[in-house]
């Protein structure tokens, strides 16, 4: 087979040998080449492509302030020279490193003047937030969700509204480079599903995880709390599907441990169960808006609440871990003291606990068991479980006197043990309570595992917190809180 | 300045893109049937047609005129027919701009819980088309023939004759 002129022209082109720069004017490095590259272009057919400043090397430059070129040549500092032979890259060197210059170039003169080494400054391309936003709009993204375009002058906002996305609130839009920011927070593949969501029973991949961790207002690195919160919320026995259409006014609500909590900024401080903070206020969106735009959890569909709750927007908290004496509830739960983890408990909103006169621990356990019987119904028993968020104030006179997570729990317990004939159903004139067979019976309020108790809040206030739990709980070993390690 | 913007859907994809309308009630036993005239002039004529043939049938209605086909209707009004009528009917659209905003009303009133139908002429088929796929709402429509300001007041009329069984099936379950 004889070989043509075209394909003897091309074998020319394909070994021809030509040298792409790239440089900043705010680079220092980059000026002081400056006399030395616009020889380089001059004689070595040179291409110098400027990131910021299109003056800069004017003429002689290609302005990639777009930072196009910068993306498809995997710029990561200034300067950056590359050598092609024919369209395909032979090397590169970073920065001003005069052997190597002259190596690639093969001009044994260049820089003679120049000290050896001067190393360069970052890509423009690799600021921070730049790189996804350019893998956006100029890469391969890889996200396979359905693209949902917004013509015109609409607001995305009023668009995610429309499309019923949202829990009533704004959402931040989910675009490409804002989810692969997201994406950046996990080292999970973003095509792996990791359970389906009731009540649809929807996959839900990594990937989407991130679009609602996007719109809910989530940093990146929030990302393993929000997965783990997921993976516990899909865990059977948490019973998401029924505590999602209940008509019971329960959603999660998740309480974070390990040093992850204090990473990422979270409060168990001063108004830990309320507004303001980032973390605690967008970790619990988050979920939410899976459940609802995943699972299609939507409130007057399948969410069939009678009332709901305020913490069905986001109810997600820290655990207070800086006192010793404390054995965190994660601890509690199985997990080593150290352990990032999400505690996942069907609860409601809160109940306040005034107590400012007990000043023992025996009148604290009685007075604390008081509200705690108010769970559900007074009369109810081994119904629902129960969420004690104990204050710092309130847990010093425990630990004042020696009472450790246990001592406390078991007290309280003891404290909660009522004849069965006061619970019965019509007992005290009231037609809610226990089975009439109970009545020649002592009765648990909670079962022995269903009071969690957690330390948060700020350290003036002699008050606690009680999140009633949800009436799935009376069965018992169908549906429990659920407490899942956080993978980094 | 580029006014597109692409975001990633964050649900299940297991619905179309497109917002399905509200579901309409099975009849207009008891119902109110708003008839909102976009403010286009003639559709004043083709909307008392409506409006005799629903009294006809012994369906109550309430009648609501925009005080100008070019822009979406006033935030009260959209508001007073929420409160007083469980459907609508939108007419008559019959150019650009009147078929952008009477599309957007329309979407706005399901978003308040009453479902409609909107009347236009056929020249605007595919700009009702393509403000629904604009706005993600798959809303509802009726087509009639175009022009309209040219036409005879009884033209008019036996346009509504025409197409008010298949707005009536529009505005309800019935097939």
């Amino acid at each position: 087979m004889s070989i043509g002129v075209e394909d003897k022209a091309h074998d020319v082109m394909e070994s021809a040998v030509s040298f792409k720069i790239y440089v900043k004017k705010a680079c220092e490095t980059c000026t002081l080449l400056q006399p030395l590259i616009a020889r380089l272009v001059e004689t070595e057919q040179a291409t110098v492509f400027v990131q910021d400043d299109p003056a800069f090397f004017s003429p002689l430059a290609i302005d990639d302030s777009t930072l196009e070129q910068s993306f498809h040549d995997d710029i990561e500092v200034t300067p950056t020279l590359l050598k092609f032979v024919g369209s395909k890259e032979a090397e590169r060197v970073f920065g001003w490193d005069r052997a190597e210059w002259r190596r690639i170039t093969g001009l044994a003169d260049l820089g003679e003047d120049l000290r050896a080494f001067q190393p360069g400054c970052g890509s423009k391309s690799r600021e921070p937030g730049v790189y996804e936003h350019l893998v956006a709009r100029f890469g391969d993204s890889g996200l396979e969700s359905r693209k949902i375009v917004i013509t015109g002058f609409e607001d995305p906002l009023e668009a995610a509204f429309e499309r019923g996305w949202t829990d009533g609130l704004p959402i931040v839009p989910p675009t490409d480079e804002r989810i692969l920011r997201m994406l950046g927070g996990t080292r999970r593949d973003k095509h792996e599903v990791v359970g389906r969501v009731p009540p649809n029973l929807s996959p839900v991949t990594i990937e989407k995880i991130a679009i609602n961790a996007v719109m809910a207002g989530c940093k990146p690195e929030y990302m393993p709390v929000v997965i783990a919160a997921v993976e516990a919320a899909l865990e059977p026995v948490f019973t998401m599907h029924g505590l999602l259409c209940t008509t019971c006014f329960s959603g999660p609500i998740i309480v974070v441990n390990g040093p992850i909590a204090k990473r990422i900024g979270m409060n168990w401080g001063m108004n830990a169960l309320g507004q303001g903070n980032r973390a605690n206020a967008t970790i619990g969106r988050a979920l939410q808006l899976i459940i609802r735009n995943v699972g299609g959890g939507i409130p007057g569909d399948l969410d069939r609440s009678t009332l709901g709750g305020p913490g069905k927007y986001t109810f997600c908290f820290a655990e207070d871990e800086t006192d010793p004496s404390w054995e965190p509830l994660s601890v509690a739960r199985g997990l080593e003291r150290g352990e990032n983890a999400v505690t996942l408990f069907q609860g409601d909103g809160i109940q306040g606990v005034v107590d400012q006169r007990s000043a023992t621990p025996e009148q604290m356990a009685k007075s604390l068991a008081m509200s705690l019987l108010a769970v559900g119904h007074p009369k109810l028993a081994e119904f629902t479980n129960a969420m004690l968020v104990l204050s710092p104030e309130h847990y010093a006179i425990f630990r004042n006197a020696g009472w450790d997570r246990a001592r406390i729990t078991a007290e309280l317990h003891a404290e909660m043990v009522r004849p069965g004939e006061e619970l019965v159903f019509g007992a005290q004139g009231v037609g809610e309570g226990i089975a009439a067979d109970r009545a020649g019976e002592m009765v648990n309020k909670f079962w022995p595992e269903g009071l969690l108790i957690v330390r948060a809040g700020g350290q003036a206030g002699l008050y606690s917190a009680i999140c009633g739990g949800w009436t799935g709980g009376r069965f018992r070993h169908e549906s429990q809180p659920v407490t899942r390690r956080i993978a980094l | 300045m580029s006014t597109t913007t692409v975001l990633r859907d964050p649900t299940a994809e297991a619905a179309p893109v497109r917002r399905a309308r509200r579901t309409p009630p099975w009849s207009l036993d008891d119902i109110t049937v708003a008839l909102m005239d976009i403010g286009k002039m003639r559709g004043d004529e083709f909307i008392d047609r409506l409006e005799q043939l629903f009294a006809e049938r012994g369906v109550a209605t309430k009648r609501w005129k925009k005080p100008t086909n070019t822009r979406t209707a006033p935030v009260e009004m959209l508001q007073e027919i929420a409160e007083e009528a469980d459907v609508v009917v939108v007419a008559l659209s019959d150019c650009g701009s009147c078929t952008s905003c009477s599309t957007h009303d329309l979407n706005d009133l399901d978003a308040r819980g009453v479902p409609g139908v909107s009347v236009l002429t056929e020249e605007f088929r595919s700009a009702f088309a393509g403000q629904c796929e604009t706005i993600g709402f798959d809303g509802a429509s009726i087509f009639v023939p175009h022009p309209v300001q040219n036409r005879t007041t009884d033209q008019l009329y036996a346009m509504a004759e025409n197409v008010i069984e298949d707005v009536i099936c529009a505005i309800t379950r019935r097939k």
